[in-house]
């Protein structure tokens, strides 16, 4: 949770996850050009960092897409979520050096990109010639594939410079999401620019099957994860004549969890702890994060992306934290018979503005 | 319901649940095996690249400047069963053609100090400088236009550049260097039809039917797949196939 933006707030964890991600990169970049260098002694390997840096983002990508759906269908992906955007970050520079290369001062790594590998030290300059020396836009098979790649490019460089709280805030987290849905666009132009590139230039059966798999992969993924968001908002309660809906009983509900209900198209998350039931939305006001999926501690609902916090009663986030979502208005029925956790659970159905206070429902 | 003893939450700030670290510990090492194994095959799998070879060598021999720069070299030893000369078509050493400073020196005999680039047949020299010297003594006249016609062929392979393609690309043809390849052919070095016979490359310069060359007539053509039906001409070791660009036909 944040109130001020400093440039990197890190924890033991996320130092960690930024450990064994940019260790992995680094193994994967050495392992690459060291098996290269390995098929023959005399083999000039210069510009093989390009297809190395080019394979890592492509690969990251994937595993980078992936984390979203396996989290919705595991709670346990949840530490891989938290700092995904430095992955997309991550992502974006290797991409970049994929194009540009890296010639850093002082640093003993240094490579050539694409585009000075195949468009500089000739008759045009390397940014024009990028765009003009294939001109066969209008045929599919023949089509710049180096065209497809730049647009990703261009994409993962608004995502990589908005990737902050700083623009998740003031951009409000709606625009925010949308526009980091672009990635979607970006892998489906990268996948373009690999099939139309270097699938056309490497018939290996194994590279085209790999690429396919990945594709299958991702796509089944989010085919798989999204069948059970839409099975759950196709069950939409509709209010009965005093605005009021039936969500279930008290006991459908664990202690200090919730139960995610759709009234009328929006999703609520509905927590009982304390001995009492508390409504808010189910969107964090942080990523849009399923609320609904976290858990009461120390008293607040806590976001189980990134752990942001909201007091149950009112909606807002603890002072001096400023987030405040929805809530929703509820009361409990029951014969005054029968055990309190067959009580029923009715919950208003149009929301009070973020961060109204709402007397919880004791039960 | 209430809360169940292993009802685990997982918040980045505070310590990890158990079982979400034991899940890490099995998730994390599948993604690193995964990392190295494609770092280890993917390299195996691209399977393409250059063997090309650069050597720094000066070259005696005389200098042609049209229609393609060239330079012809009397071949050492007994040259009674082949040509008696070896020509290297060339290029600068960056994606142009022999600068005009080099070319000033065409139509006579000179020390030209340059990158010998080869790939299997096909060899070609990077200029950096030419100097004029007396024509050898002992040598067969060098008859620049004097070829041996081999007849009408038609011929299916793909247009590369003659610099990149012998040099460090990789693989140097198809399309990912299309790009490349028309930067240097745009740029003067010769372009190259590359034929393939099951496991033989032939490479033909290519020149028009009046065997001017055609750089900037092929552009559109280089890197795909096409048939070429023109006149084989042999100069000594250099093969060229003479055909309008009009004429070119698309495959697939």
């Amino acid at each position: 949770m944040s109130v001020g933006y400093k440039s990197i707030q890190w924890n033991r964890q996320k130092l960690i996850y930024d450990l064994i991600l940019w260790a992995s990169v680094a193994a994967y970049i050495a392992i690459f050009m060291a098996v290269t260098k390995g098929i023959d002694s005399n083999l000039d390997i210069r510009g093989v960092q390009i297809r190395a840096y080019g394979s890592a983002a492509f690969l990251l990508l994937h595993v980078i897409l992936s984390i979203g759906p396996l989290s919705r269908l595991s709670p346990k992906f949840h530490p891989l979520l938290f700092n995904r955007r430095h992955m997309g970050v991550t992502m974006f520079f290797l991409a970049l050096i994929h194009v540009v290369g890296l010639n850093l001062p002082g640093l003993p790594l240094k490579t050539t990109g694409a585009l000075t590998w195949y468009h500089d030290f000739g008759n045009l300059d390397p940014l024009v010639s990028l765009f003009v020396g294939n001109s066969h836009y209008g045929d599919f098979i023949q089509f710049p594939f180096e065209i497809l790649g730049v647009g990703a490019l261009a994409i993962f460089f608004v995502m990589a410079a908005t990737s902050h709280d700083f623009w998740l805030v003031n951009l409000t987290a709606p625009i925010w999401k949308a526009l980091h849905m672009g990635v979607y666009v970006a892998y489906g132009l990268l996948v373009g620019h690999v099939v139309l590139g270097a699938l056309q230039s490497n018939r290996h059966p194994a590279m085209t099957v790999a690429v396919g798999v990945g594709l299958v992969w991702i796509v089944g993924l989010h085919l798989l994860a999204g069948s059970r968001e839409i099975k759950q908002d196709k069950a939409t309660l509709s209010p009965s004549d005093d605005g009021f809906v039936d969500v279930g009983t008290v006991a459908e509900i664990p202690d200090n969890r919730a139960k995610v209900v759709t009234i009328s198209g929006e999703r609520v998350a509905v927590f009982k702890y304390d001995g009492k039931i508390s409504a808010v939305s189910n969107v964090c006001q942080h990523q849009n994060g399923p609320l609904g999926e976290g858990k009461v501690i120390d008293g607040c609902i806590t976001c189980p992306w990134h752990g942001y916090q909201y007091l149950p009663d009112c909606g807002a986030s603890p002072p001096p934290f400023t987030e405040r979502i929805p809530t929703f208005d509820v009361r409990l029925a029951g014969d005054g018979q029968g055990p309190v956790e067959d009580q029923r659970i009715f919950v208003r159905a149009i929301p009070n503005a973020p961060g109204t206070h709402v007397d919880p429902a004791v039960i | 319901m209430s809360t169940s003893p292993n009802d685990e939450f997982y918040v980045n700030y505070s310590k990890m649940p158990s079982s979400y670290r034991w899940f890490l510990f099995k998730v994390i090492p599948l993604l690193v095996i995964g990392v190295v194994a494609f770092a280890w095959l993917l390299p195996g799998i691209h399977n393409q690249f250059n063997s090309g070879k650069f050597q720094a060598q000066s070259f005696d021999g005389f200098l042609v400047g049209e229609p393609i720069p060239h330079i012809i070299v009397p071949r050492p030893g007994n040259t009674q069963a082949g040509p008696a000369f070896s020509r290297y078509f060339l290029s600068a050493t960056n994606k142009a053609g022999p600068s005009q400073k080099i070319l000033d020196q065409a139509g006579q005999w000179v020390t030209l100090k340059g990158v010998l680039v080869s790939r299997s047949n096909l060899s070609m020299v990077a200029v950096q400088s030419a100097e004029p010297i007396d024509p050898p003594t002992g040598v067969a006249e060098v008859r620049p236009d004097e070829g041996n016609a081999l007849g009408s062929y038609a011929l299916e392979g793909e247009i590369l550049d003659g610099k990149c393609y012998p040099g460090i690309m990789k693989p140097g043809h198809t399309k990912t260097h299309r790009a490349c390849a028309i930067r240097c052919i745009s740029g003067g070095v010769p372009a190259v039809f590359r034929v393939q016979n099951d496991g033989d490359v032939m490479y033909f310069l290519l020149a028009d039917s009046a065997g001017q060359a055609v750089n900037a007539r092929v552009l559109d053509w280089v890197a795909d797949s096409i048939r070429i039906t023109g006149e084989v001409t042999q100069y000594d070791d250099m093969y060229v196939l003479k055909a309008d660009p009009e004429g070119y036909e698309r495959l697939g």
